[in-house]
């Protein structure tokens, strides 16, 4: 059973009553402990199509399935179960919640989820402490680093332990120094055979460490 | 359902967010102060109208205006009358007359009278009934009877009252009216109080004597009633002018009055007292107004006015709100999105706004109280309104509690208003769209 399956999807958007076709015809299948590299000029849709697989976002046709269950057909409310719980996300420009502190931006994930204060601080701390931030608990990502910003966003995406990780430029607004960093974060999850995750990414991510790489052009998927 | 979480959230985004929460805060406190003021000194200010209004006119009198010409009677209806019997031509036209049979015996001359109007006869027990109603402070049955001096032939108006009640006092011979002599010693038996221009027409003065159907009473006092609903030349205690009356009629009369004097409970309940009274009494039955209309008038009464001005400032107070919720939801649309792209549910994310829209709005209001309440206390209200009264009933618990209810509850209403925009709002869009900040 895949991890993920994707089958004949496609994005359009109507903008002033034309169409643009974003892609379609994307399909592909994705195995825990894969990494799936996707490529693509700005524009090409690959931000578009970790919306659609993370359930922030409709596709305009096809389906995709998570642990055999079709999200594209999933309401509202179960998707973000989802995201709260298997799919974990990390942003290009972090997203992190600018008055909140790093403890409470990777906290926010546990909340609403019937988990104490007491072990939603523990296990943030733990992670980040992992992550090399023990003492910026407490300081607001104004006061971090970019880098440090980014190793936030990604204790955050893995403090619910997700089985797939989506990516969208993970190390695209970080030196080559902190991408390593963040990447070295992510591998032995992935390695580990618990978890998947697919990268969004235009060249900036080291498509060495990927299982397999795609190319979205002109509207396609192309396996390389 | 609400968690400690959403309170957590709730109570952190305030605190990390002091700036916009002070913001929020103050505006909240403002207008609840303004409304506070306005509404106390609006309210205030009706009061005092009502006060100052009752004082010029919320009183009248009622009565039963005459049937006609006796002689258009039949000679059997004359007969029955003469008799004690009332015909039944009269029974119809009249529900609460009870005097077809109580002819004077000088028709032409004598007869029941308010002021210079023949009147028809009414029980004592419909003015209690009057006393009762609602809008009604007090009623007093009156006996108004024009009488004529069988030596010199002058006629004269004889009121017989039942001294100590308001509504007497008010519209007819009230203690200030005074001019010589002693006003309660005038309503003991065998003693009277003369109008002040009546006595000088007939040199009339305290202790001198004056007869009346041929018995001899005691001038007590001399009255200037000036503009008073109801003008007598002479008045006297209600069973001194029944005694005297009952030897001018034909037949004696048995609890009956001719004029019912009332006063309404205040300015505010007149109108509807004089519609009340006028369902009472029923048939053609006549009313003054005393000066309550021109006053009420003159004064600006008018409580629709007053009532769609709070409107006006407790819509503005709603618009207020929505305003401050759907900017403090759109500056958030950014984080809201991040917290749904991270597995927040809708309802959550509604949740936490609808307790930060609550305690906001509780928190400004309870502010706005205090200041409302403290600016109430130093404003010069009289001064503002131009009035000379007590400062009474100005800080009125209940309004406080109102205004309160009412802020925190726009709020509360105001603040789901986003929601709208919360559920519609899709986190991919706004992630791209919105600048990180």
């Amino acid at each position: 059973m895949a991890l993920v399956k994707v089958d004949n999807l496609s994005r359009t958007f109507v903008t002033r009553g034309a169409e643009t076709r974003v892609f379609s015809d994307v399909s592909f299948e994705l195995e825990t402990g894969e990494l799936l590299l996707i490529t693509g000029r700005s524009g090409a849709g690959k931000s578009t199509l970790l919306g659609i697989l993370s359930g922030l976002d409709r596709a305009s046709g096809g389906r995709v399935f998570f642990q055999d269950v079709e999200l594209t057909a999933l309401p509202l409310n179960e998707l973000a179960d989802l995201r709260a719980g298997r799919i974990g996300m990390i942003f290009q420009n972090f997203n992190l919640i600018p008055t909140w502190t790093a403890s409470e931006n990777v906290e926010a994930v546990l909340m609403h989820q019937g988990i104490s204060k007491a072990d939603r601080q523990a296990r943030a701390a733990a992670l980040l402490s992992d992550l090399g931030l023990g003492e910026r608990l407490h300081h607001l990502p104004s006061e971090l680093s970019v880098g440090q910003q980014q190793r936030v966003a990604v204790a955050r995406t893995l403090v619910n332990e997700p089985v797939l990780i989506l990516a969208d430029e993970p190390t695209g607004d970080v030196d080559s120094e902190t991408a390593a960093e963040i990447t070295s974060l992510l591998m032995p999850r992935i390695r580990s055979g618990k978890t998947a995750m697919i990268v969004a990414s235009h060249g900036l991510f080291d498509a060495s460490l990927a299982t397999r790489v795609a190319c979205l052009k002109d509207g396609r998927l192309v396996m390389a | 359902m609400l968690t400690g979480d959403v309170m957590t959230c709730a109570l952190r985004e305030l605190k990390q967010n002091p700036r916009r929460t002070l913001a929020v805060v103050s505006g909240y406190a403002i207008t609840v102060a303004f409304l506070l003021v306005i509404a106390a000194v609006l309210l205030y200010s009706r009061v005092v109208q009502n006060i100052t209004i009752g004082e010029a006119g919320t009183y009248f009198a009622t009565w039963l205006p005459a049937c006609g010409d006796i002689a258009s009677l039949s000679e059997e209806d004359l007969a029955k009358l003469a008799r004690g019997i009332v015909p039944e031509v009269c029974k119809s036209n009249c529900e609460n007359c009870t005097g077809c049979n109580k002819k004077p015996i000088d028709l032409l001359n004598e007869g029941f009278i308010i002021n210079t109007n023949t009147t028809r006869l009414l029980t004592v027990e419909l003015a209690k009934k009057i006393g009762h109603l609602p809008t009604v402070r007090d009623a007093s049955a009156c006996l108004m009877f024009r009488f004529r001096d069988p030596e010199k032939s002058f006629v004269f108006a004889v009121a017989g009252l039942q001294p100590g009640s308001r509504a007497v006092s008010s519209t007819c011979c009230a203690a200030d009216d005074l001019v010589a002599g002693d006003f309660a010693g005038g309503f003991t038996p065998g003693r009277m109080l003369v109008d002040a221009g009546f006595a000088m027409n007939h040199g009339l003065k305290p202790g001198m004597q004056f007869s009346i159907a041929g018995e001899q009473f005691t001038v007590a006092g001399t009255v200037n009633t000036m503009a008073r609903t109801v003008k007598a030349d002479v008045f006297m205690l209600f069973s001194e002018a029944e005694r005297l009356i009952n030897r001018r009629i034909h037949n004696p009369l048995a609890g009956e009055a001719n004029i019912i004097l009332i006063e309404s409970r205040d300015a505010a309940s007149h109108g509807q007292a004089l519609k009340d009274v006028k369902v009472l009494m029923k048939g053609d039955s006549l009313l003054t107004s005393g000066c309550y209309y021109p006053a009420a008038k003159a004064a600006g009464l008018n409580t629709r006015l007053v009532h769609a001005f709070m409107l006006l400032v407790a819509l503005a107070t709603v618009l207020f709100s929505a305003r401050i919720q759907w900017a403090s939801v759109l500056e958030r649309r950014r984080t809201i999105a991040i917290l749904k792209a991270i597995g927040w549910k809708n309802q959550v994310v509604i949740q936490q706004l609808f307790v930060e829209s609550l305690l906001q709005s509780l928190a400004g209001s309870l502010a706005g109280a205090v200041v409302g309440a403290a600016l109430l206390l130093l404003l010069p209200v009289n001064a503002l309104l131009g009035i000379d009264a007590t400062m009474t009933g100005i800080l009125d618990p209940v309004l406080f509690l109102l205004v309160l209810a009412f802020a925190v509850g726009s709020g509360c209403l105001t603040g789901l208003l986003p929601v709208i925009a919360v559920i519609r709002q899709r986190p991919v869009e706004a992630l791209r769209r919105l600048p990180a900040s």
